[in-house]
């Protein structure tokens, strides 16, 4: 029984890591709809922008964590600017080229000044918790509890602020968000932050159990796409869920069947969800 | 602007630096060919190869460069990016034959070395393999040489160790890649056959995966005595902290491509890795060689060498002086010569004590194991 509970925190885990880089993806693809491939190389600069502030400038992790939520926040308006702003008239291909384009660009760039080798992030939090043999260490709660946390409010930023209404309104209609007077860079630039705010928190939180190096967005952002497209591209209910559902996939094939099966598990989720429902588990309408 | 001028200076810089290489192959040059991981997931693995050969070629240009038939000739190490792919150095083989006209090519890795083999009789190159795959020499290719020793001698030590000082019941927690499956799949052999049990069997992808804990928590479920573990050192440190932390107290065996030294900086300290068997690690070989080398390393590139740059440090001094002692550097007449030439390198240069080439191609070393007891690594002699 211990392993059953067991394999639940672990689904946990993985889903709410899986689920914060998804919703970042999907908040951009709601809006602008442009496939961000780089967001996984904002993931992983947000994870070597916490290992710089902690390791080279040696502030607390939750100073880190903000300071690389801050820069990633700049990094991802940057390309909004200077990369896909200029692009909003062209053939969306072109659009997805640039992401490919930056994703290079921005790995090249962390291989450049860190190099290529594997780094560790200590956090303050390496205890572990024991309920009766159930074995929880805290940086792994600390993911689980920190992914509600940041679900939580940003549905209370896009609710409750004007700020956050006019992301929805935008998501909604573009043409009616014009006509009431919603200023779309305004929304783009914003939201281009917030998806990359989501990023660095997931690559913070989750950096101190693993490896931080240039290429570790490559595993996150395959799953996010699986996610958004599972969960409905643009629906941020659907990227939780989604999250959750392929996080649970890996816990419970990855333990009950055989690791060696478990992304075939989880794409085989996605083909089966596809067929019932081509759309997405909580898309509204065709984009 | 700022940074479109620093970029600009950049690449005068660089222009700079290409005009003045440029220069320098006025003088003779021998070229040597390098395909190898530089970006991806095992960039570190390739530039780790990439530091011991270009710290080698280095040593020989500053040295004033080497001698064949009275004329003095330099090295030109040129590298190029195969991202682990085959295929990828394949192609890099190809434009490096017929680019720079290299005698040798150095490849880390057996997918790479399988399909430079396809060709290298013909287009007469070297292939200069870093893998421990026993097949690569196997197979017979006449100009082929194999840097590390072949595994099958690790797969027996390990296992007949762990069988006698840790218990019979294993739990098979290797890699997915190619070269892991190779090795999982003698341990098994080796270990059912010595009368030992597996209890589970879970190989994890340690390249692609997001988490270790579910796959470990499947081994740690079945209760075993010894686990195998084994791919880059750092997910295999990884692998082993995950498993003390759900509780696992007994021993691992380690594949060789994973350092104990390096495993140990992930997991969190030398005990976490009590009672864990796999080869010596370069910095507690102990030999005068072996340390003198670490140091020059150390000045160098500011970080400990593991055996990646060791053994290719080596092997690019092997190369050098086999072609001294054929007097030519075409790939047929040096390969003769590797064998003497490793003889007689200079101790300094072969910090491995690499004695001799097979007639197939491998080089020999004394195979060597070593097992993490109270909190230290220790060098244990093998057991027959």
């Amino acid at each position: 029984m211990n392993l059953f509970f067991q394999n639940i925190v672990n689904g946990l885990t993985l889903g709410s890591i899986y689920g914060l880089v998804a919703l970042g993806l999907t908040l951009v693809y709601g809006i602008l709809h442009i496939p961000n491939f780089a967001h996984g190389a904002l993931y992983m600069v947000g994870a070597f922008m916490s290992y710089f502030f902690m390791v080279d400038l040696g502030v607390h992790y939750w100073i880190a964590m903000l300071g690389s939520a801050a820069v990633v926040a700049v990094l991802a308006i940057l390309c909004e600017r200077l990369v896909f702003h200029p692009l909003r008239n062209s053939p969306p291909i072109h659009d997805k080229i640039a992401a490919i384009g930056i994703l290079l660009f921005l790995e090249a760039v962390v291989q450049m000044f860190w190099g290529a080798d594997f780094r560790r992030m200590t956090s303050p939090f390496t205890g572990i918790m024991r309920f009766d043999g159930l074995i929880i260490p805290e940086q792994r709660a600390l993911i689980i509890v920190g992914a509600i946390v940041l679900v939580i409010a940003l549905q209370l930023f896009l609710r409750k602020t004007m700020t956050g209404a006019t992301i929805i309104a935008m998501a909604q209609s573009r043409e009616g968000a014009f006509l009431v007077g919603i200023d779309a860079n305004r929304v783009a630039m914003m939201t281009f932050a917030i998806s990359g705010m989501l990023a660095a928190f997931a690559a913070t939180l989750y950096a101190p159990i693993n490896l931080v190096y240039p290429a570790m967005g490559h595993v996150v952002i395959m799953k996010a796409f699986v996610i958004i497209i599972l969960g409905g591209m643009g629906s941020i209910p659907g990227a939780i869920v989604g999250g959750m559902i392929i996080g649970f996939a890996e816990a419970f094939g990855g333990f009950y069947i055989s690791s060696s099966y478990k992304d075939i598990i989880a794409f085989g989720l996605l083909v089966v969800i596809l067929s019932v429902r081509p759309q997405g588990l909580f898309a509204k309408g065709a984009h | 602007m700022k940074m479109l001028k620093t970029l600009g200076r950049a690449v005068a810089v660089a222009a700079l630096g290409a005009g003045l290489s440029a220069g320098a192959m006025a003088e003779s040059t021998v070229n040597i060919g390098f395909t190898g991981p530089l970006s991806g997931g095992a960039a570190l693995y390739g530039e780790n190869v990439l530091s011991g050969l270009r710290m080698a070629a280095g040593e020989i240009n500053d040295n004033g460069g080497f001698k064949i038939n009275g004329e003095t000739y330099k090295v030109n190490l040129i590298s190029l990016d195969d991202r682990y792919s085959p295929a990828q150095a394949a192609t890099n083989a190809k434009r490096l034959k017929q680019e720079s006209d290299v005698p040798a090519i150095f490849v880390p890795h057996s997918g790479g070395v399988f399909a430079l083999q396809d060709f290298n009789e013909k287009d007469d190159f070297m292939v200069m393999a870093y893998t421990s795959v026993p097949t690569v020499t196997e197979k017979g290719n006449s100009l082929t040489i194999r840097i590390p020793p072949t595994f099958d001698g690790y797969v027996r030590a390990f296992s007949d160790y762990a069988l006698k000082h840790e218990g019979k019941k294993l739990a098979m927690g290797g890699a997915t890649h190619e070269y892991a499956k190779i090795w999982a799949k003698m341990i098994k052999n080796q270990w059912e056959s010595k009368g030992g049990e597996v209890v589970a069997e879970n190989a994890m992808d340690y390249n692609k995966s997001a988490d270790f804990y579910t796959g470990v928590s499947r081994l740690v479920a079945s209760d075993p005595d010894v686990m195998f573990v084994g791919g880059a050192s750092e997910p295999t440190g990884l692998v082993v902290q995950q498993a003390r932390q759900l509780g696992f107290q007994g021993g691992f065996i380690v594949m060789d491509q994973a350092k104990l030294d390096e495993m140990a900086d992930v997991a969190g300290g030398v005990d976490q890795l009590e009672g864990a068997i796999g080869v010596v690690p370069l910095s507690t070989y102990g030999t005068d060689a072996a340390n003198d080398f670490i140091k020059r390393y150390k000045a160098e590139y500011d970080k400990t060498p593991g055996s990646e740059a060791a053994y290719n440090y080596s092997a690019m001094y092997g190369l050098v002086k086999a072609m001294q002692l054929a007097g030519s550097t075409e790939a047929k007449a040096v390969r003769a010569k590797m064998s003497d030439a490793m003889k007689q390198l200079d101790e300094a240069h072969n910090p491995y004590q690499v004695t001799q080439v097979t007639d197939k191609g491998g080089f020999v070393t004394e195979t060597t194991l070593a097992v993490v007891e109270d909190g230290k690594i220790e060098q244990k002699p093998i057991e027959e």
